[in-house]
């Protein structure tokens, strides 16, 4: 059961802040989104960040998952639970 | 229009348009191939990079040795020199504070990135500031020249180019085709409308061998921000502008494949050949990309940045514009065009890129994004 999401607007900023910064917030809250108490959601106007992102949060054994509205991604990253 | 002015300006405008659109479509960014190796250790850019240049050599080797390009090596390449490594390493420092290189600015621009603005901004400044110390620097480029009155590496070898670039062709082409075979050059995206890399690095090799053989050369930009800061200068400070022997330069004098009369240009405001070349193809790329934003919905002027940000882009940009003089010329010149017929210079530009990158990764994180 998700708590809390943290939300992410990295639009318009210089690459790679998202990635960057999304690690930042996989790092430091590492535990509490594997167990489901928070996951992480990314608003991004970075094509490039849709491929990285996913591909990083799997790696480190997180899910995500990708959605397109108004011309922005929104990408949510969570527990495998 | 007179010829050859309309065959290079149309060239340069339809040759800019379609790698704008490519390059938004595919996020095909030069400074994250370089950068992404020191900051998250991902190859999978620099893969993509390396098949733009190996498609590249074959493209320009085999159009020579069939007779249809026929200016080898292409001109404003001069003897390798220190210069040209120095240039590449505040070169790279610079594209990774800008979040993009000269190439990449212009598209993101295109496509409503208000950091590349201020990065584009900045390369202006900074390629009309180089003007100030041209002759010190010039000086310094001509008194570390390192092999003189050679070009190439097969020159300085007294090989054909063939002798050297074929075989690397094969091999390169064998080693990407072990990388495609292992699922390395393809990666999912999500992103709408989206161009695998390696599509865009074979079309952007495509538009880089359509440009040497209709204009004579590869792509190149950054003369043209020299030209544009010189513009601008020369409305406040027309006699200094008048003054500065780097604008008065014409670097480039040649006969271009399918003219009659030689052409001119340089640095300086004037409308000449550099300005006929460079002025559309910076257009097209800008428009391409905008093109292509909006077609997908996604154009949005976002200027709310974070304060380190804006500074980063804009100072990024300035180096950007200086080391591309100072270089002279910036990455697309280099890796799009002179390694590909392995220019000593080129070569040097890249070595210096590599360190280059590497200390502005670190700068990024430690200062920029936090």
């Amino acid at each position: 059961m998700v708590n809390r999401t943290i939300d992410l607007d990295i639009c318009g900023q210089v690459c790679p802040s998202c990635l960057l910064l999304t690690l930042k917030e996989l790092n430091s809250n590492s535990a509490a989104i594997r167990a489901g108490s928070f996951d992480v959601m990314v608003v991004t106007d970075d094509r490039q960040a849709t491929a990285t992102i996913p591909a990083t949060a799997e790696r480190m054994g997180f899910c995500s998952e990708v959605a397109r509205l108004d011309g922005t991604y929104r990408i949510r990253i969570f527990g495998n639970v | 229009m007179e010829q050859p002015y309309l065959l290079i300006v149309a060239s340069s405008l339809l040759i800019g348009l379609v790698a704008g659109f490519v390059m938004h479509r595919a996020d095909f960014c030069v400074t994250a191939s370089f950068r992404d190796m020191f900051l998250f250790r991902d190859f999978f850019l620099m893969r993509q990079m390396i098949l733009l240049v190996v498609a590249s050599m074959a493209l320009f080797e085999l159009g020579r040795l069939g007779g249809i390009i026929s200016i080898s090596p292409f001109p404003l390449l001069n003897p390798p020199s220190l210069a040209n490594a120095i240039g590449g390493f505040v070169f790279g420092i610079g594209m990774v504070l800008a979040g993009g290189c000269v190439c990449g600015s212009l598209f993101k621009l295109g496509a409503g990135s208000f950091a590349s603005l201020l990065a584009v901004i900045g390369m202006i400044a900074g390629a009309t500031f180089y003007a100030e110390i041209h002759p010190q620097w010039s000086a310094f480029a001509r008194s570390t020249v390192l092999v003189e009155n050679t070009i190439t590496l097969p020159q300085w070898l007294a090989l054909s180019p063939s002798t050297l670039l074929l075989p690397l062709v094969v091999l390169g082409g064998f080693w990407l085709s072990r990388q495609f075979r292992a699922g390395r050059m393809v990666r999912q995206s999500f992103a709408a409308g989206h161009l695998a890399p390696w599509q865009a690095a074979l079309i952007l090799a495509l538009l880089g061998f359509a440009s040497y053989v209709l204009i004579g050369m590869p792509l190149g930009i950054t003369a043209t921000y020299s030209k544009i800061g010189a513009s601008i200068e020369s409305l406040f400070a027309p006699v200094h502008v008048q003054n500065l022997a780097y604008f008065s330069l014409q670097p480039l004098n040649y006969t271009p494949p399918f003219a009659t009369q030689a052409i001119q240009g340089g640095p300086g405001p004037q409308l000449d050949a550099i300005a006929a070349i460079q002025y559309p193809l910076i257009l097209g790329i800008i428009c391409g990309a905008l093109g292509s934003a909006l077609i997908l919905g996604e154009w949005r002027l976002r200027w709310r940045l974070p304060q380190r940000q804006l500074w980063s882009a804009l100072l990024g940009g300035l180096l950007l514009g200086l080391a591309a003089r100072m270089a002279p010329s910036c990455n697309i010149w280099h890796l799009w065009g002179g390694v590909p017929i392995l220019a000593l210079q080129s070569l040097l530009f890249v070595v210096g890129l590599l360190p280059g990158t590497w200390v502005g990764a670190k700068i990024l994180t430690r200062f920029v994004i936090r």
